[in-house]
Protein backbone atom coordinates (compact mmCIF):
# COMPACT_ATOMS: atom_id res chain seq x y z
CA UNK A 1 0.00 0.00 0.00
CA UNK A 2 2.80 1.85 0.13
CA UNK A 3 2.62 3.60 -3.37
CA UNK A 4 -1.07 4.01 -3.16
CA UNK A 5 -2.16 7.49 -1.99
CA UNK A 6 -5.40 7.44 -0.60
CA UNK A 7 -7.90 10.73 0.07
CA UNK A 8 -8.67 10.78 4.19
CA UNK A 9 -12.75 9.85 2.99
CA UNK A 10 -10.97 6.79 1.13
CA UNK A 11 -9.03 5.35 4.03
CA UNK A 12 -11.83 5.78 6.33
CA UNK A 13 -14.18 3.42 3.73
CA UNK A 14 -11.61 1.35 3.70
CA UNK A 15 -10.76 1.30 7.53
CA UNK A 16 -14.75 0.78 7.83
CA UNK A 17 -14.30 -2.31 5.01
CA UNK A 18 -11.59 -3.86 6.53
CA UNK A 19 -13.38 -3.45 10.66
CA UNK A 20 -17.00 -4.88 9.11
CA UNK A 21 -14.32 -8.25 7.22
CA UNK A 22 -12.53 -8.73 10.52
CA UNK A 23 -15.45 -7.97 13.16
CA UNK A 24 -18.60 -8.13 11.62
CA UNK A 25 -19.47 -7.73 15.13
CA UNK A 26 -17.67 -8.02 18.12
CA UNK A 27 -19.06 -8.15 22.04
CA UNK A 28 -17.09 -6.73 24.55
CA UNK A 29 -17.15 -7.01 28.66
CA UNK A 30 -16.30 -3.08 30.00
CA UNK A 31 -17.37 -1.03 32.70
CA UNK A 32 -19.33 1.74 31.83
CA UNK A 33 -18.43 5.60 31.91
CA UNK A 34 -18.96 8.82 31.10
CA UNK A 35 -22.60 7.69 30.32
CA UNK A 36 -24.44 10.49 28.29
CA UNK A 37 -28.20 10.58 26.47
CA UNK A 38 -27.81 12.84 23.35
CA UNK A 39 -31.58 14.83 22.62
CA UNK A 40 -33.47 11.62 23.95
CA UNK A 41 -32.45 10.12 21.19
CA UNK A 42 -28.56 8.82 21.44
CA UNK A 43 -26.13 7.69 24.06
CA UNK A 44 -22.31 7.67 24.36
CA UNK A 45 -20.05 6.18 26.29
CA UNK A 46 -16.92 4.85 27.15
CA UNK A 47 -16.22 1.33 28.14
CA UNK A 48 -13.10 0.48 30.41
CA UNK A 49 -11.07 -1.59 32.12
CA UNK A 50 -7.77 -1.35 34.34
CA UNK A 51 -5.77 -0.92 30.65
CA UNK A 52 -7.65 0.32 28.01
CA UNK A 53 -11.18 2.31 27.21
CA UNK A 54 -13.17 2.53 23.86
CA UNK A 55 -15.80 5.05 22.92
CA UNK A 56 -19.22 3.69 22.39
CA UNK A 57 -22.39 5.09 20.21
CA UNK A 58 -25.74 4.07 19.77
CA UNK A 59 -29.55 4.58 19.71
CA UNK A 60 -31.49 4.89 23.48
CA UNK A 61 -34.33 2.71 21.81
CA UNK A 62 -31.70 0.01 21.43
CA UNK A 63 -30.85 -0.26 25.44
CA UNK A 64 -32.90 -2.91 27.16
CA UNK A 65 -32.02 -2.00 30.31
CA UNK A 66 -30.92 1.60 31.89
CA UNK A 67 -27.26 1.97 32.13
CA UNK A 68 -25.69 3.93 34.94
CA UNK A 69 -21.82 5.28 35.00
CA UNK A 70 -19.77 2.21 37.06
CA UNK A 71 -22.05 -0.88 35.87
CA UNK A 72 -20.45 -3.86 34.26
CA UNK A 73 -21.52 -4.50 31.05
CA UNK A 74 -21.83 -6.19 27.53
CA UNK A 75 -21.50 -4.85 24.46
CA UNK A 76 -22.62 -6.16 21.16
CA UNK A 77 -21.19 -3.65 18.52
CA UNK A 78 -19.70 -2.96 15.42
CA UNK A 79 -16.49 -1.38 14.95
CA UNK A 80 -16.21 1.64 13.17
CA UNK A 81 -13.93 4.84 12.35
CA UNK A 82 -16.02 8.07 12.32
CA UNK A 83 -15.76 10.74 9.85
CA UNK A 84 -13.91 12.65 12.33
CA UNK A 85 -11.65 10.09 12.92
CA UNK A 86 -12.57 8.89 16.09
CA UNK A 87 -12.93 5.25 16.45
CA UNK A 88 -16.29 4.11 18.17
CA UNK A 89 -18.16 0.68 18.73
CA UNK A 90 -21.84 1.12 17.32
CA UNK A 91 -24.03 -0.26 19.88
CA UNK A 92 -25.99 -3.50 18.33
CA UNK A 93 -26.97 -5.01 21.73
CA UNK A 94 -25.85 -4.65 25.18
CA UNK A 95 -26.93 -5.76 29.11
CA UNK A 96 -25.27 -5.82 32.22
CA UNK A 97 -22.92 -8.74 33.36
CA UNK A 98 -22.15 -9.44 37.08
CA UNK A 99 -24.39 -9.72 39.72
CA UNK A 100 -24.02 -5.99 40.90
CA UNK A 101 -24.52 -4.86 37.55
CA UNK A 102 -27.41 -7.08 36.97
CA UNK A 103 -29.08 -5.68 39.96
CA UNK A 104 -28.40 -1.78 38.97
CA UNK A 105 -29.71 -2.55 35.97
CA UNK A 106 -32.92 -3.83 37.67
CA UNK A 107 -33.42 -1.14 40.23
CA UNK A 108 -32.84 1.84 37.70
CA UNK A 109 -35.44 -0.56 35.59
CA UNK A 110 -37.89 -0.66 38.60
CA UNK A 111 -37.63 2.51 39.50
CA UNK A 112 -38.53 4.05 36.00
CA UNK A 113 -41.70 1.68 35.39
CA UNK A 114 -42.55 2.81 39.26
CA UNK A 115 -42.70 6.07 38.24
CA UNK A 116 -44.92 5.74 34.98
CA UNK A 117 -46.89 3.70 37.48
CA UNK A 118 -46.98 0.36 36.12
CA UNK A 119 -46.32 -1.33 39.25
CA UNK A 120 -49.65 0.28 40.34
CA UNK A 121 -52.46 -1.34 42.48
CA UNK A 122 -54.90 0.85 40.59
CA UNK A 123 -54.11 -1.15 37.40
CA UNK A 124 -53.98 -4.48 38.01
CA UNK A 125 -57.21 -6.24 36.81
CA UNK A 126 -58.97 -9.76 38.22
CA UNK A 127 -59.04 -12.77 36.77
CA UNK A 128 -61.68 -14.50 35.99
CA UNK A 129 -61.99 -17.59 38.89
CA UNK A 130 -62.82 -20.21 36.38
CA UNK A 131 -61.78 -18.95 33.00
CA UNK A 132 -62.30 -21.53 29.87
CA UNK A 133 -59.66 -19.91 27.75
CA UNK A 134 -56.39 -19.78 28.55
CA UNK A 135 -53.34 -18.89 26.86
CA UNK A 136 -50.26 -19.69 27.96
CA UNK A 137 -46.42 -18.30 26.77
CA UNK A 138 -43.46 -20.86 28.25
CA UNK A 139 -40.62 -23.23 27.05
CA UNK A 140 -42.71 -26.80 26.45
CA UNK A 141 -39.63 -28.28 27.07
CA UNK A 142 -39.23 -27.27 29.72
CA UNK A 143 -40.13 -28.87 33.82
CA UNK A 144 -41.60 -26.01 34.75
CA UNK A 145 -44.35 -26.01 31.99
CA UNK A 146 -45.06 -29.98 32.82
CA UNK A 147 -45.90 -28.87 36.07
CA UNK A 148 -48.10 -26.69 35.30
CA UNK A 149 -49.84 -28.75 33.13
CA UNK A 150 -50.59 -31.57 35.65
CA UNK A 151 -51.61 -29.04 37.78
CA UNK A 152 -54.16 -27.71 36.31
CA UNK A 153 -54.92 -31.34 35.22
CA UNK A 154 -55.67 -32.36 38.69
CA UNK A 155 -57.50 -29.20 39.84
CA UNK A 156 -59.51 -28.64 37.09
CA UNK A 157 -61.11 -29.11 33.54
CA UNK A 158 -62.93 -28.11 30.62
CA UNK A 159 -60.11 -25.60 29.62
CA UNK A 160 -59.42 -24.51 26.33
CA UNK A 161 -55.51 -23.84 26.56
CA UNK A 162 -53.01 -22.38 23.82
CA UNK A 163 -49.20 -22.85 24.65
CA UNK A 164 -46.69 -20.60 22.67
CA UNK A 165 -43.35 -22.49 22.67
CA UNK A 166 -40.77 -19.88 23.05
CA UNK A 167 -37.14 -19.27 24.98
CA UNK A 168 -37.64 -18.25 28.29
CA UNK A 169 -33.93 -17.22 28.87
CA UNK A 170 -30.74 -16.33 26.60
CA UNK A 171 -31.06 -12.85 24.11
CA UNK A 172 -33.92 -13.76 21.70
CA UNK A 173 -36.50 -15.19 25.04
CA UNK A 174 -37.40 -11.40 25.30
CA UNK A 175 -38.62 -10.77 21.48
CA UNK A 176 -39.94 -14.41 21.11
CA UNK A 177 -42.39 -14.02 24.52
CA UNK A 178 -43.47 -10.38 23.35
CA UNK A 179 -44.29 -11.58 19.71
CA UNK A 180 -46.10 -14.45 21.92
CA UNK A 181 -47.69 -11.97 23.94
CA UNK A 182 -48.54 -9.81 20.46
CA UNK A 183 -49.90 -12.85 18.84
CA UNK A 184 -52.56 -14.07 21.27
CA UNK A 185 -53.19 -10.13 22.13
CA UNK A 186 -54.05 -10.21 18.13
CA UNK A 187 -56.75 -13.14 18.18
CA UNK A 188 -60.13 -12.22 17.29
CA UNK A 189 -61.26 -13.85 20.38
CA UNK A 190 -59.39 -12.83 23.23
CA UNK A 191 -58.30 -15.80 25.90
CA UNK A 192 -59.45 -14.46 29.03
CA UNK A 193 -56.08 -15.38 31.06
CA UNK A 194 -52.49 -15.22 29.57
CA UNK A 195 -50.13 -17.05 31.62
CA UNK A 196 -46.17 -16.45 31.37
CA UNK A 197 -43.92 -18.82 33.26
CA UNK A 198 -40.95 -19.95 33.78
CA UNK A 199 -38.75 -22.31 36.06
CA UNK A 200 -35.99 -21.33 38.62
CA UNK A 201 -32.82 -20.20 37.60
CA UNK A 202 -29.68 -17.92 38.12
CA UNK A 203 -30.00 -14.02 37.93
CA UNK A 204 -28.62 -13.86 34.76
CA UNK A 205 -30.87 -16.94 33.62
CA UNK A 206 -34.28 -14.82 35.28
CA UNK A 207 -32.65 -11.42 33.55
CA UNK A 208 -34.83 -11.89 30.25
CA UNK A 209 -38.28 -11.52 32.81
CA UNK A 210 -36.31 -7.96 33.49
CA UNK A 211 -36.33 -6.63 29.54
CA UNK A 212 -37.78 -3.09 29.46
CA UNK A 213 -40.15 -3.95 26.35
CA UNK A 214 -41.08 -7.45 27.97
CA UNK A 215 -42.27 -5.45 30.88
CA UNK A 216 -44.03 -3.07 28.52
CA UNK A 217 -45.39 -5.70 26.75
CA UNK A 218 -46.89 -7.44 29.51
CA UNK A 219 -48.02 -4.38 31.09
CA UNK A 220 -50.18 -3.23 27.58
CA UNK A 221 -51.75 -6.25 27.23
CA UNK A 222 -55.47 -6.54 26.14
CA UNK A 223 -55.29 -9.76 28.13
CA UNK A 224 -55.33 -9.92 31.88
CA UNK A 225 -51.94 -11.40 32.75
CA UNK A 226 -50.60 -13.77 35.41
CA UNK A 227 -46.89 -14.28 35.44
CA UNK A 228 -44.85 -16.87 37.49
CA UNK A 229 -41.49 -16.68 37.04
CA UNK A 230 -38.51 -18.70 39.22
CA UNK A 231 -38.75 -19.68 42.88
CA UNK A 232 -40.40 -17.31 46.00
CA UNK A 233 -37.85 -15.23 46.43
CA UNK A 234 -37.40 -13.93 42.69
CA UNK A 235 -39.00 -11.33 42.21
CA UNK A 236 -38.87 -9.68 38.14
CA UNK A 237 -40.39 -6.31 36.43
CA UNK A 238 -41.98 -8.99 34.73
CA UNK A 239 -44.09 -10.69 37.55
CA UNK A 240 -44.57 -6.76 38.52
CA UNK A 241 -46.52 -5.08 35.57
CA UNK A 242 -48.52 -8.37 35.51
CA UNK A 243 -51.94 -8.11 36.47
CA UNK A 244 -51.58 -11.13 39.05
CA UNK A 245 -47.87 -12.27 40.53
CA UNK A 246 -47.78 -16.47 41.20
CA UNK A 247 -44.75 -16.77 42.86
CA UNK A 248 -43.36 -19.84 40.98
CA UNK A 249 -45.22 -22.05 37.55
CA UNK A 250 -46.94 -24.49 40.33
CA UNK A 251 -48.13 -21.34 42.25
CA UNK A 252 -49.28 -19.81 38.88
CA UNK A 253 -51.09 -23.16 37.86
CA UNK A 254 -53.20 -22.83 41.57
CA UNK A 255 -54.09 -19.30 40.83
CA UNK A 256 -55.25 -20.07 37.45
CA UNK A 257 -57.94 -22.68 38.93
CA UNK A 258 -59.92 -23.76 41.50
CA UNK A 259 -59.40 -26.89 42.75
CA UNK A 260 -62.30 -29.09 41.51
CA UNK A 261 -62.30 -31.04 45.20
CA UNK A 262 -62.67 -27.96 46.82
CA UNK A 263 -65.41 -27.22 44.65
CA UNK A 264 -67.19 -30.48 45.69
CA UNK A 265 -66.20 -30.07 49.49
CA UNK A 266 -67.73 -26.36 49.10
CA UNK A 267 -70.83 -27.14 46.39
CA UNK A 268 -71.95 -30.01 50.01
CA UNK A 269 -71.36 -27.77 52.44
CA UNK A 270 -73.74 -25.35 50.34
CA UNK A 271 -76.09 -27.82 50.63
CA UNK A 272 -75.81 -29.06 54.07
CA UNK A 273 -76.15 -25.01 55.23
CA UNK A 274 -79.31 -25.08 53.19
CA UNK A 275 -80.45 -28.24 54.83
CA UNK A 276 -79.84 -27.00 58.14
CA UNK A 277 -81.49 -23.62 57.35
CA UNK A 278 -84.34 -26.19 56.16
CA UNK A 279 -84.27 -28.05 59.79
CA UNK A 280 -83.61 -24.52 61.77
CA UNK A 281 -87.16 -23.25 59.84
CA UNK A 282 -89.09 -26.44 60.61
CA UNK A 283 -87.75 -26.73 64.62
CA UNK A 284 -89.11 -22.88 64.49
CA UNK A 285 -92.09 -23.63 62.82
CA UNK A 286 -92.88 -26.22 65.20
CA UNK A 287 -91.67 -24.71 68.45
CA UNK A 288 -94.35 -21.23 67.13
CA UNK A 289 -96.93 -24.02 66.65
CA UNK A 290 -96.71 -25.70 69.83
CA UNK A 291 -96.61 -22.15 71.49
CA UNK A 292 -99.76 -21.33 69.51
CA UNK A 293 -101.36 -24.63 70.94
CA UNK A 294 -100.46 -24.26 74.24
CA UNK A 295 -101.86 -20.52 74.58
CA UNK A 296 -105.00 -22.03 72.82
CA UNK A 297 -105.07 -24.96 75.98
CA UNK A 298 -104.24 -22.16 78.56
CA UNK A 299 -106.65 -20.04 77.41
CA UNK A 300 -109.46 -22.28 77.18
CA UNK A 301 -108.29 -23.75 81.21
CA UNK A 302 -108.63 -20.10 82.14
CA UNK A 303 -112.34 -19.85 80.45
CA UNK A 304 -113.19 -23.39 82.39
CA UNK A 305 -112.30 -21.84 85.37
CA UNK A 306 -113.78 -19.00 85.17
CA UNK A 307 -117.08 -20.73 84.05
CA UNK A 308 -116.24 -23.54 87.72
CA UNK A 309 -115.98 -20.16 89.39
CA UNK A 310 -119.43 -18.70 87.98
CA UNK A 311 -120.76 -22.12 89.09
CA UNK A 312 -119.52 -21.66 92.32
CA UNK A 313 -121.02 -18.92 93.32
CA UNK A 314 -124.70 -19.61 91.86
CA UNK A 315 -124.48 -22.80 94.03
CA UNK A 316 -123.56 -20.64 97.12
CA UNK A 317 -126.50 -18.13 96.30
CA UNK A 318 -128.48 -21.45 95.77
CA UNK A 319 -127.97 -23.24 99.00
CA UNK A 320 -129.00 -19.63 100.78
CA UNK A 321 -131.93 -19.67 98.90
CA UNK A 322 -132.58 -23.37 100.01
CA UNK A 323 -135.73 -23.99 102.90
CA UNK A 324 -134.02 -26.29 104.36
CA UNK A 325 -131.02 -24.45 105.46
CA UNK A 326 -133.83 -21.78 106.87
CA UNK A 327 -135.34 -24.51 108.73
CA UNK A 328 -132.28 -25.99 109.78
CA UNK A 329 -131.58 -22.09 111.44
CA UNK A 330 -134.84 -23.01 113.56
CA UNK A 331 -136.93 -21.61 111.74
CA UNK A 332 -140.74 -23.41 110.84
CA UNK A 333 -143.01 -23.68 107.66
CA UNK A 334 -147.16 -23.03 107.99
CA UNK A 335 -149.53 -24.92 105.31
CA UNK A 336 -153.18 -25.20 105.86
CA UNK A 337 -155.63 -22.74 107.01
CA UNK A 338 -155.18 -19.78 108.95
CA UNK A 339 -158.90 -19.35 109.72
CA UNK A 340 -160.25 -20.34 113.43
CA UNK A 341 -160.79 -23.68 113.99
CA UNK A 342 -158.85 -24.64 110.61
CA UNK A 343 -155.55 -26.73 110.77
CA UNK A 344 -152.40 -25.79 110.21
CA UNK A 345 -148.86 -28.34 109.32
CA UNK A 346 -146.16 -27.04 111.00
CA UNK A 347 -142.94 -27.91 109.42
CA UNK A 348 -139.43 -27.69 111.36
CA UNK A 349 -135.86 -29.47 110.46
CA UNK A 350 -136.54 -32.05 112.12
CA UNK A 351 -140.68 -32.82 112.61
CA UNK A 352 -144.34 -31.83 111.09
CA UNK A 353 -146.30 -31.13 113.26
CA UNK A 354 -150.19 -30.54 113.10
CA UNK A 355 -152.31 -27.88 115.09
CA UNK A 356 -155.84 -26.09 115.33
CA UNK A 357 -156.35 -22.23 114.67
CA UNK A 358 -157.44 -20.94 117.72
CA UNK A 359 -157.85 -17.41 117.28
CA UNK A 360 -156.51 -15.17 114.73
CA UNK A 361 -155.56 -11.01 115.13
CA UNK A 362 -154.49 -8.78 112.87
CA UNK A 363 -151.23 -7.11 113.18
CA UNK B 1 -65.28 -23.13 24.02
CA UNK B 2 -66.55 -25.47 26.50
CA UNK B 3 -70.07 -25.64 26.20
CA UNK B 4 -69.86 -28.88 29.29
CA UNK B 5 -67.91 -26.53 31.41
CA UNK B 6 -70.05 -23.62 30.92
CA UNK B 7 -72.82 -25.55 31.88
CA UNK B 8 -71.23 -26.35 35.38
CA UNK B 9 -70.70 -22.58 35.99
CA UNK B 10 -74.46 -22.25 35.01
CA UNK B 11 -75.26 -24.46 37.50
CA UNK B 12 -72.85 -23.42 39.99
CA UNK B 13 -74.56 -19.64 39.89
CA UNK B 14 -77.57 -21.54 39.91
CA UNK B 15 -76.88 -23.43 43.05
CA UNK B 16 -75.17 -19.69 44.65
CA UNK B 17 -78.85 -18.10 43.30
CA UNK B 18 -80.91 -21.02 45.62
CA UNK B 19 -78.49 -20.75 48.39
CA UNK B 20 -79.00 -16.99 48.81
CA UNK B 21 -82.32 -17.14 48.55
CA UNK B 22 -82.27 -19.61 51.76
CA UNK B 23 -80.28 -16.81 53.59
CA UNK B 24 -82.88 -14.37 51.98
CA UNK B 25 -86.30 -12.15 52.72
CA UNK B 26 -87.94 -14.39 50.43
CA UNK B 27 -87.53 -17.64 52.23
CA UNK B 28 -90.63 -19.57 53.09
CA UNK B 29 -90.95 -23.43 54.49
CA UNK B 30 -93.62 -23.91 51.98
CA UNK B 31 -91.32 -23.44 48.89
CA UNK B 32 -87.77 -24.40 50.67
CA UNK B 33 -88.65 -28.26 49.98
CA UNK B 34 -88.68 -28.14 46.63
CA UNK B 35 -85.76 -26.14 46.43
CA UNK B 36 -83.44 -28.00 48.57
CA UNK B 37 -84.19 -31.21 46.39
CA UNK B 38 -83.03 -28.98 43.13
CA UNK B 39 -80.08 -27.66 44.95
CA UNK B 40 -79.31 -31.01 46.28
CA UNK B 41 -79.30 -32.64 42.55
CA UNK B 42 -77.92 -29.58 41.10
CA UNK B 43 -74.87 -30.23 43.91
CA UNK B 44 -74.77 -34.08 42.74
CA UNK B 45 -74.55 -32.99 38.70
CA UNK B 46 -72.15 -30.29 39.74
CA UNK B 47 -69.99 -32.91 41.23
CA UNK B 48 -69.99 -35.51 38.27
CA UNK B 49 -69.35 -32.72 35.49
CA UNK B 50 -66.30 -32.08 37.83
CA UNK B 51 -65.16 -35.34 38.31
CA UNK B 52 -65.44 -35.87 34.45
CA UNK B 53 -63.99 -32.79 32.89
CA UNK B 54 -60.50 -32.88 30.57
CA UNK B 55 -58.69 -29.95 29.70
CA UNK B 56 -58.07 -29.35 26.27
CA UNK B 57 -54.22 -28.43 25.45
CA UNK B 58 -52.92 -27.66 22.52
CA UNK B 59 -49.66 -26.27 21.52
CA UNK B 60 -49.67 -23.26 18.59
CA UNK B 61 -48.14 -24.02 15.68
CA UNK B 62 -46.76 -20.31 15.19
CA UNK B 63 -43.16 -19.78 15.73
CA UNK B 64 -42.03 -16.89 17.31
CA UNK B 65 -38.32 -17.03 16.83
CA UNK B 66 -39.11 -14.65 14.25
CA UNK B 67 -41.05 -11.83 13.29
CA UNK B 68 -45.03 -12.54 13.40
CA UNK B 69 -45.90 -13.01 9.83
Amino acid sequence: MDDVLLSVSDFVALTNQTLEFAYPTVSLVGEVSEYKVIQGKWVSFKLKDEGAVVSCFGSVFQLRTPVQDGMKIVVVSQPRLNQKGYFTLNIRSLKPVGEGSIKKGFELLKAKLAAEGLFAAERKRALPRTPQHVAVITSTESAAYADFSRIINERWGGLQVEVAHTQVQGDPAADQIIRAINYFNGQETLPEVLVIIRGGGSAEDLATFNDEPLARAIASSRIPTLVGVGHEIDHSLADMVADVRAATPTHAAETLVPDRQEIVRATRTQVESVGNIVLRAIEQQRLRTKEALDGALRRTDEHIDRINERVRGLRLILAELDPHQVLRRGYALLRGSTKVGGQLQIETATQILTTEVKDVKSK
Amino acid sequence: MSKVNKTVQEKMVELNGLVSWFQGEEFSLEAAVEKFETAEKLAAEIEHDLQKLKNDITVVKQRFDREVA
